[in-house]
Order: structure tokens, then C-alpha cells, then sequence
């Protein structure tokens, strides 16, 4: 019977010491500038610059900032969810690119230009075109051709892949994947691997493969939604990565995502790979590396079709509809805008997209990549196909080419796989695939 | 063979069961002291070599988990609470007042039944009634969904308890003159405290480790719960596996305790009444 | 609803004679409600509205589900379009064999090794001291949030960093890559599940080894059976009710399994260990497919009523 007593005495403090600590962090409420902006973000490098900034902002406005974390696919999901929910939760979303066709296509973002935010030309085109919806150019899913365009999101971080090796082993970086292939070859050895492929299922190994695809010359989809991914450039692509570069990577590039990639290149057991600016100074070059100021970096080396295509990965910023501060959440957004606060952004391991900021002297040293960013921006660097069932497709294509790395199925089965679920895929989902 | 054989044999296999059963757990609280330049070694370490708090600091301070984990106790306690009083209510009457067996078979095997739920398939439609109903992200949501989901666990439980009072006792109370209620406060809720309160550990425990209906239905700090976070912790850019480890030892050290606490009735209550307690 | 109501384990023999209950009653037929005794009455006035009250909530998502699974996702109703395409989803055969894989992996284990621990232990741990510390050992798994099992098990198995990887490199193996090979990554999400169980079956064994008297074991004994001879004839007729226990509970939370799975693999690699609950939440929250989602999970439900009903007849009779 004692311990019972204990156990009730137990239960009943944790209530108490809970409830207290609950009441003291429940947003405070009065006061007209207590304003409280929830930002849903993603967890990890991407948003390091954005931490740094926010108390900033609530130190300069008097606006509190709350983020919330997540894991990359559980981020999708949650937003998913609280935009069916037409829930005022978040005031502010950050977003992948390829998951704005689903959020326009859902009508769940403001548009942000009537809230005050104008365009300007410090910030690349394509910037401002990967945030409209629906896209400037490229295919446009059938039910969205109507639609007027909006801007429905602001880039915040200026993600373009680009390409790593080390410099101090080789001078000069691959020109195309020929090389990348021969380098690899030469390089490889118990310990270090000739090329690290980020491989984990899905996201990460279809964001490492698709600059591949492009520099071969394939591609998911063609002008008219029709898959190509089974034709011949595809094809060669899938092999080049699941043969070619497989043979000379490291043991388990199945379960690799970017932290294994990046620890791999950090503590000197890899050679070269491709990368995002938002892992370099945090991972690649950050705490525990040994290999500062011996990695080098360029644009996607060209492939047999004699173009590098670089992929973007721009995170966003946007407003959900549902959202309460409508008008505070632009203003925050019109202040990361901003020159000034772009330089802070920078020197706080935030990736600019101002040209100007990525081509100052002044932050060159520290951030090495930054001009080779600045130019991949302006070239204009690829973006995944705007569809809203991107997440649909890039699940398809993750788990097939995730089975090939593991070593359960060939390439021809990757391409033969994918196609035939994607088709069936955008068929269900009312695009004019014909094949 | 001969006995020395066989029982060194014998006491090397218990020993090495117990040792793989322990080692995990060490590791996890090792992992959870170490620092995060240890971390980055290229070869783990069996023990942190400078131990130190901070990563227990970093998960309830600096990521604010201990809002979470406040409102894990608070869904958890009420949940329990509502979820007790709910299977007492229904466990009673079939226990002790002569309903008919075949509406107390239907309410048995309903309860049992649920047992072969699987969570997710509940998530969906539940996940539409909470945002109708404006709950989504809000506490009570998840107060409401975890009594209903441990009612099943509960009412056996209960039943299993309140089985092993035998009737006389009651009997002898009405018969000395007192009304029913008076026997059921006075002589059978005595009696029957420890099973509701182990019932209670069980059910909350249940409740703590929950994390689906948590995760779907939750989406800030306001009202997610301690598991969601730690799993928001399993992240793929960054390696924070000290936090990651202490996060997984605070979401371990709570039921543990309680399941310390009231441990001599923990497995009767789990067995649903058929073990005794010893 | 009815499969459920009279059937199962809890619908007991007619052969035997009514059970009485514990104020004496014995099997009435239905009577009218002033029939019935003030006692069975108030039984009735407590019982029915709140039951009542929890089967109608708890009712309600199944119905929604269903009404879910037959409409379009612009709530049109289009009959078993939806089922179709669930059914007609080569995955969900995948995510079935998968799961019947883990199922018939984890469950023996357990129960053998769960089995075999606690014969070993009563036959050999005689200190009640060493046995007590051992039932509370065997307790602590049994409270751990299942995520937080993902975590600890995550730590062993990463490639590099785990920890069984760092000590196979300290000794010149190779690397095993337990969570993106198919076979190793079905291994390595059971083992987490054994871990976590086994003690639990134990407990419940080494309760039921408990109950065995001591002088049946005695006689066989002197008539000279052997270990293996006392086991089959003996004790395990006082283990079977409570083997049929722990495999109906075992077998339910394997088909169920989520969590673990989730924080370890996520399903993969590939769709190795996307099992059933991991195949609905891509369906319902990846692909955001609600009218699919919503076919398969009416489909699941129904087929697990219909596992209850065929597995709780075996249920032994204590669980009346």
C-alpha cells in the first residue's frame, strides 16, 4: 500500500510540475504588437541561417517567433495535413520546391505580391519563378492551366547542387561525368571511396540522381506529361549510377543520406560527390572536419549530352491561407529580403539568393562556393517537375532506385518499374500521359 | 554430460541472456552522456570519455522538449484517469450485478477484439472527425482518442482485478445493512485500489509510448507529445545521437518508474487477471 | 457485429452445465425488463448508456471510413472504385508477404526463447533473490515507448557509427549492413521487437511453470523421466491456457506493428519491411490517397474481426 501512496503522490506532482510548465509556455495572449509567427521548418542545415535570424527579428519588431521542426517527408505530411485542416497553426511555411505544385494546386498559400513583396533583380529569375504558381514555363498539370499565376513563395534558401572533390588530391575537378567516373576509378580504395552516392530512399536519392539524368539527357517527363524514363539517355543514367558509380562508392550507399555522405567527405573517407550549399559549412567543412580548405567546388559536370544540369532545391517561404498574421508573416519575409539582412543571413550559415550578397568579397572566404552558386542561379539551373504528384513520383523513383543500390534489382528493372507506376500513376490522377 | 558441464553451460547462457538484454540500454544512456565531438569520431566509444548533462539540457531546454513532455503527462494522466473511470463503470455491472451473459460476452469480446487493431487503420477516419471538429492540433484530441483506444486494455484489466474479490465481501457488507453504494465505497474500492491503480500504470504507459495518433494530429509544440519529438530527433542531415539517446532515456525513465512502483501487480493486470499475483 | 457478440472463447460450452455467477444466478432466457431482478436492473442502467455511449464513438470511424472508402475525393460516390484499386495494388500483396515474414519470424522467437528462459531459470535460478531481480529486469522492456526502441536499436545497427558495425571494423570484418539489406533489415526491425517481448513471455511462462505442483514433477521424476519428458507431459498442461494467451497477444501487436519499424527503416529498404500499418500510413499520408487509404483500412478491419473471431475460440477459459 506504500507504494501505491507513492505512486499516486508521483502522479500527482508530475500533474502539477506539468501544468505549470504547460501554462508558462502557452503563447501569451494581450498586448496589440504580441503577436506570435509559428514557422513550420524543416530540421537540419536548412535551417540554421533561419534559428540564427529570428531572435534578430523579435529583438528589432517585438514579434515573437516560434519554429517547429521536422524531419524532411514528416514536414510534408504535417503540412499536408494542417492545410486539409484549414488549420491556423502555421503562419509561415517552409517548403521544398517540388512540393509548392501540390500546395498551389491545393489553393492552401496567399499570394504574397498584393502583401507587399515585389520582386526585384538582385534575386535570380529563376528564383522568383520556381515560387509561381502555376510555373512560367515547363508543362503545366491540366487542372492549373486556368489558373492566373501568383507568387506563392519567397526562397530562403538558395539551394543549387552542386559538385564536390578534393582538391588537394586532384587540382582540378571533373569537367564531365566521364571523368567523374575515371577519377572515381583511380581513387578508390578501402577507406575511401571513389565517389559517395547519396542513395537512402526517396527523397535523397532521387535529389542526388536527377542532375545525372539531366546531364545524360533524360528525364522523368517530357513537355506533354508522357514518361520518358525508360528511354535510352534515362536508361544509360540509371546505369552509369546504379553499375558505374556503385562499383566505385562507398559499402552501403542504400542507407547513406546526406549526414553519412557529408561525415564520409568530412572525416576524409571519400573522394567526391555531389552536394547542397546548406551541408557544407555545417557538415562538410563544419565541427570535426579534416578536410577545410582542401574541398573544392563547381556546377554538375556534363554529361554525355555536353550540358551540366544542376538541380535546385530552393526551400520557401510561404503563407498559409489559414493563417491568422497574414500581414506580419509578408513583413517577415520582406525583412529576410533584404540586403542587410541577407549578409547577417550569410554569416550565419544562411544561403543567400541575393546576387549581390553571393558574389560579395567580403563573405568569399568563409563560404568558397558561394559565386560558383551565384552563376549556377543565373544559368538557370533545373527544377524538379512541377507536378502535384511530384511526391508521388519521387517515391516511386526512390524506392526502385533505393532497390537497385541495395543490390535487389538492375537497372532495366528500375526504369521498367518506375515508368509503367508512374504511368499509372499520372493517368489515375487526370494528366494527358499517354504512355 | 556431466552436471558441472551442464550447469556452467546453463549459468552461461542466463548470463549472456542478461547481457544482451542490459547492453542496449547501457548503451543508449552512454550515448546520451557523451559530448558532441565525441560523437564525431570516426570510431564510437564504448563509454563517453568526458561525461557530461548537456545533451539532456539541449533536449528539454534548448528544443523545448519539456513542453512536450508536459503534454505527454497531461494527456497521459487524463487520458488514464477517464479511461478508469469509464472501464469501472462499465467493469462493475458485469463483474458484480447479474447482467445477462449475453450482453456481457458482446462487451468482453468487443473489448478483446480491438486488440487486433491496428492503429492507422483508425487514424484516417479520425483524423477527418478532428478537423471537422476544430480540434486538430489541440490536447483534448488526443485526450479523447487515447481513452477511447485504452478503454478496451482497461476494461480487461479491471475485469481481471476485480474478478479476484470474491463476492462475500459485499454481500456481507448489504447484509449487515448498508446500502450498495455504501459497499461499493466503503469494502470493494479499497479492495480493489491496487488493481485500479496498476491498471492506471498500465494504461498510461500505453498512453506515454503512444506516437501515430500523436504524430498526425499534432503539429506544434502546443500540443505534441513527448515520443513524437524523440522521433523528430532520428533526423537524416545531422548527427545529434546524444540528444537523440537522451531523449530516448526521459521517454524510458517515466513509466519505468511508475511501473517500479506498482510492479507486483503490473503482470496480473497485463495477463488480464489469469496470472495471480504471487 | 454479431460475429463478435456471441462467439468467440467467450461464448463458453453448452456441454458443460450454466456457469454460475458470483451472486448465484444461473443462465436465465430473456425476460421481460420488470421480470428482471432490481439487481440486474441497475446492472443494466449502469452498463448500457455507458457502453452505449463509447461503442457509438468508437463506432463512428468505421462507418466514416467506410462512407470515406466509397467516394471519390470530390465526394461523388463511385460504389467500389476504390476497393478495387486497393485491392488491385500489387503493394499491398508485397506489404502482406512482408508482414507475414516478420510475423512468422518474431513469434516463434519469442515464444521459444521466452519459453526456454524461464525452464531454464525455475529450473536452475533457485534464490528467490536472483529470481526477483529478475522479474523486475524482465519488466523494464515491457514500458518502453516503442520509439524510443527505434532509438536504442538505431544506435546498434547504423552503418559506421552503430555500434555491432564499430566493433565488427575494431576486429577487421566487414561492414554489415543491417538496415538496407533485405533480409538483414527483416532481422534487424524483429529484433527489436524479440528484445522487447521475450522478457514478457517469460514472465508469463516462469508465472505458469509457478503453478505446477511440485509432486507431480516429483513422481515423474522418480519414474524416471527426463527433463524433456517432464516438460511435455507435465508442465506444459499447466502452460497451455496461458501459451494461447501470450501468442493471441503477441500475434495481435505483430500485425499491428508501426512504430519501431517507422523510426528504424521507415519501410525500407525498398518495401523490405513496409508492412501492413507502414504500407496505410504511405497510402493515407505520403500518397494522401484517403479514398485508397481509406478501402484498405475497412478491408484490414474487417479481416481482423474475422482473425478474432477464428483465434479467440482457442482462448482458454479463464479469460471468461
Amino acid at each position: 500500500m506504500q507504494r501505491m501512496k507513492a505512486l499516486a503522490v508521483f502522479a500527482a506532482s508530475a500533474m502539477v510540475l506539468a501544468a505549470c510548465s504547460a501554462g508558462n509556455n502557452t503563447t501569451a495572449s494581450g498586448g496589440g504588437s504580441n503577436v506570435t509567427l509559428t514557422i513550420a521548418a524543416v530540421q537540419g542545415v536548412e535551417d540554421t541561417g533561419l534559428k540564427a535570424l529570428a531572435p534578430m527579428y523579435t529583438a528589432k519588431t517585438g514579434v515573437k517567433i516560434n519554429i517547429v521542426e521536422a524531419p524532411y517527408a514528416d514536414l510534408y505530411t504535417k503540412l499536408v495535413n494542417a492545410f486539409q485542416a484549414n488549420d491556423a497553426t502555421y503562419d509561415l511555411a517552409m517548403m521544398d520546391d517540388p512540393w509548392m505544385p501540390k500546395f498551389g494546386t491545393m489553393g492552401a498559400l496567399t499570394p504574397l505580391e498584393p502583401l507587399g513583396i515585389q520582386k526585384d533583380t538582385d534575386i535570380a529569375q529563376v528564383v522568383w519563378d520556381v515560387g509561381t504558381w502555376p510555373p512560367p514555363r515547363g508543362p503545366v498539370p491540366p487542372s492549373e492551366k486556368d489558373k492566373t499565376k501568383a507568387l506563392l513563395g519567397v526562397t530562403i534558401v538558395g539551394n543549387v547542387e552542386m559538385f564536390m572533390w578534393r582538391k588537394d588530391i586532384t587540382p582540378s575537378g571533373p569537367a564531365s561525368y566521364d571523368e567523374v567516373l575515371s577519377n572515381a576509378k583511380a581513387q578508390n580504395k578501402s577507406n575511401f571511396a571513389g565517389y559517395i552516392i547519396r542513395g537512402k530512399a526517396t527523397n535523397p536519392v532521387v535529389a542526388d540522381f536527377l542532375p545525372i539524368l539531366w546531364s545524360f539527357g533524360g528525364d522523368v517527363f517530357d513537355e506533354n506529361w508522357n514518361v520518358v524514363f525508360d528511354n535510352a539517355n534515362s536508361l544509360a543514367a540509371v546505369k552509369f549510377l546504379v553499375d558505374d558509380l556503385k562499383a566505385v562508392a562507398q559499402a552501403d550507399p542504400a542507407s547513406s543520406d546526406a549526414a553519412e555522405r557529408d561525415k564520409a567527405m568530412a572525416t576524409g573517407q571519400g573522394y567526391q560527390s555531389s552536394t547542397w550549399p546548406g551541408e557544407v559549412n555545417t557538415a562538410v567543412l563544419g565541427p570535426g572536419s579534416t578536410v577545410v580548405g582542401k574541398v573544392g567546388f563547381e556546377p554538375i559536370p556534363a554529361g554525355p549530352s555536353g550540358k551540366g544540369v544542376g538541380m535546385m532545391g530552393n526551400w520557401m517561404l510561404g503563407i498559409p491561407k489559414a493563417s491568422k498574421n497574414q500581414q506580419a508573416a509578408a513583413d517577415f519575409i520582406k525583412w529576410m529580403l533584404q540586403k542587410d539582412t541577407q549578409m547577417t543571413y550569410a554569416q550565419n550559415g544562411g544561403i543567400p539568393s541575393r546576387t549581390s550578397v553571393l558574389k560579395d568579397s567580403s563573405l568569399q572566404a568563409a563560404n568558397p562556393y558561394f559565386s560558383v552558386l551565384a552563376d549556377a542561379l543565373q544559368a538557370p539551373p533545373n527544377w524538379r517537375p512541377r507536378t502535384d504528384q511530384w511526391n508521388n513520383v519521387e517515391t516511386i523513383l526512390g524506392q526502385e532506385l533505393n532497390k537497385a543500390l541495395a543490390g535487389q534489382e538492375s537497372a532495366d528493372d528500375v526504369v521498367k518499374n518506375a515508368s509503367s507506376q508512374i504511368r499509372t500513376l499520372m493517368k489515375q490522377a487526370g494528366y494527358p500521359t499517354a504512355q | 554430460m556431466p552436471l558441472i558441464v551442464k550447469r556452467i553451460l546453463v549459468w552461461a547462457a542466463l548470463t549472456l541472456t542478461f547481457v544482451v538484454f542490459v547492453f542496449p540500454l547501457y548503451y543508449l544512456v552512454a550515448t546520451s552522456l557523451k559530448t558532441k565531438a565525441e560523437l564525431f569520431q570516426a570510431v564510437p566509444t564504448l563509454y563517453p570519455h568526458s561525461p557530461t548533462l548537456a545533451p539532456y539540457g539541449s533536449v528539454l531546454f534548448t528544443r523545448g522538449f519539456l513542453q512536450l513532455l508536459a503534454n505527454s503527462v497531461i494527456v497521459g494522466i487524463s487520458a488514464t484517469a477517464i479511461a478508469l473511470v469509464v472501464a469501472f463503470a462499465i467493469c462493475y455491472p458485469i463483474t458484480r450485478l447479474p447482467v445477462q451473459r449475453g450482453t456481457r460476452n458482446f462487451v468482453l469480446n468487443w473489448a478483446l477484439s480491438l486488440r487486433f487493431l491496428p492503429p492507422i487503420a483508425v487514424v484516417i477516419p479520425y483524423f477527418t472527425i478532428v478537423r471537422t471538429i476544430g480540434l486538430y492540433n489541440q490536447l483534448p484530441a488526443l485526450v479523447i482518442v487515447y481513452t477511447i483506444f485504452n478503454l478496451p486494455l482497461a476494461i480487461w484489466m479491471l475485469k481481471g482485478f476485480l474478478e479476484q474479490i470474491p463476492a462475500e465481501v459485499e454481500e456481507a457488507a448489504l447484509v449487515d445493512g448498508g446500502t450498495r453504494l455504501q459497499a461499493f465505497r466503503h469494502v470493494l474500492l479499497p479492495l480493489a485500489s491496487t488493481g485500479v491503480l496498476a491498471a492506471g500504470v498500465i494504461v498510461f504507459a500505453f498512453d506515454w509510448a503512444e506516437f501515430l495518433f500523436a504524430f498526425i494530429l499534432t503539429a506544434t509544440p502546443q500540443s505534441m507529445t513527448f515520443p513524437v519529438g524523440v522521433q523528430g530527433l532520428v533526423t537524416q542531415f545531422e548527427i545529434i545521437w546524444n540528444d537523440m539517446a537522451a531523449g530516448g532515456v526521459i521517454a524510458i525513465l517515466i513509466p519505468l518508474v511508475m511501473m517500479l512502483l506498482a510492479r507486483r501487480y503490473v503482470l496480473t493486470g497485463l495477463t488480464f487477471g489469469v496470472i495471480r499475483e504471487k | 457485429m454479431s460475429a463478435i457478440g456471441s462467439g468467440g472463447a467467450l461464448g463458453a460450452a453448452e456441454a458443460t452445465p450454466p456457469p454460475s455467477g458470483p451472486f448465484g444466478q444461473t443462465e436465465r432466457i430473456r425476460r421481460s425488463w420488470s421480470a428482471r431482478s432490481r439487481q440486474e436492473r441497475l446492472g443494466l442502467r449502469l452498463l448500457l448508456p455507458v457502453f452505449g455511449v463509447v461503442f457509438v464513438i468508437a463506432t463512428i470511424p468505421f462507418i466514416l471510413a467506410v462512407v470515406r472508402a466509397l467516394t471519390s475525393d470530390n465526394g461523388a460516390f463511385i460504389g467500389v472504385d476504390n476497393f478495387s484499386r486497393a485491392l488491385g495494388n500489387p503493394q499491398l500483396l508485397e506489404s502482406l508477404k512482408q508482414t507475414a515474414i516478420y510475423g512468422s519470424v518474431v513469434l516463434p522467437s519469442e515464444i521459444l526463447a521466452g519459453l526456454g528462459i524461464a525452464l531454464l531459470v525455475h529450473r536452475t535460478v533457485h534464490s528467490p533473490v536472483l529470481r526477483a531481480i529478475i522479474y523486475v529486469a524482465a519488466m523494464i522492456p515491457i514500458v518502453i515507448p516503442q520509439v524510443a526502441m527505434g532509438v536504442v536499436f538505431r544506435l546498434l545497427y547504423i552503418p559506421d557509427y552503430g555500434l555491432i558495425n564499430a566493433l565488427l571494423g575494431q576486429t577487421g570484418h566487414d561492414q554489415i549492413l543491417w538496415l538496407s539489406n533485405s533480409v538483414l533489415s527483416i532481422f534487424a526491425v524483429a529484433s527489436v521487437d524479440i528484445w522487447q517481448w521475450t522478457p514478457f513471455v517469460y514472465l508469463v511462462m516462469f508465472a505458469g511453470l509457478q503453478t505446477v505442483p511440485p509432486e507431480s514433477v516429483e513422481a515423474a521424476q522418480l519414474e524416471g523421466a527426463g527433463s524433456w519428458a517432464q516438460f511435455r507431459h507435465i508442465e506444459l498442461h499447466y502452460l497451455r491456457p496461458l501459451l494461447l494467451l501470450v501468442i493471441f497477444f503477441r500475434l495481435a501487436d505483430v500485425l499491428r506493428v508501426f512504430d519501431h519499424v517507422y523510426v528504424l527503416t521507415g519501410g525500407g529498404p525498398g518495401r523490405t519491411t513496409e508492412f501492413l500499418s507502414l504500407y496505410l500510413y504511405r497510402i493515407a499520408f505520403r500518397f494522401f490517397d484517403l479514398g485508397q487509404a481509406s478501402a484498405l483500412a475497412v478491408i484490414v478491419m474487417a479481416f481482423m474481426i474475422a482473425l478474432y473471431t477464428v483465434i479467440s475460440r482457442f482462448l482458454p477459459a479463464e479469460t471468461r
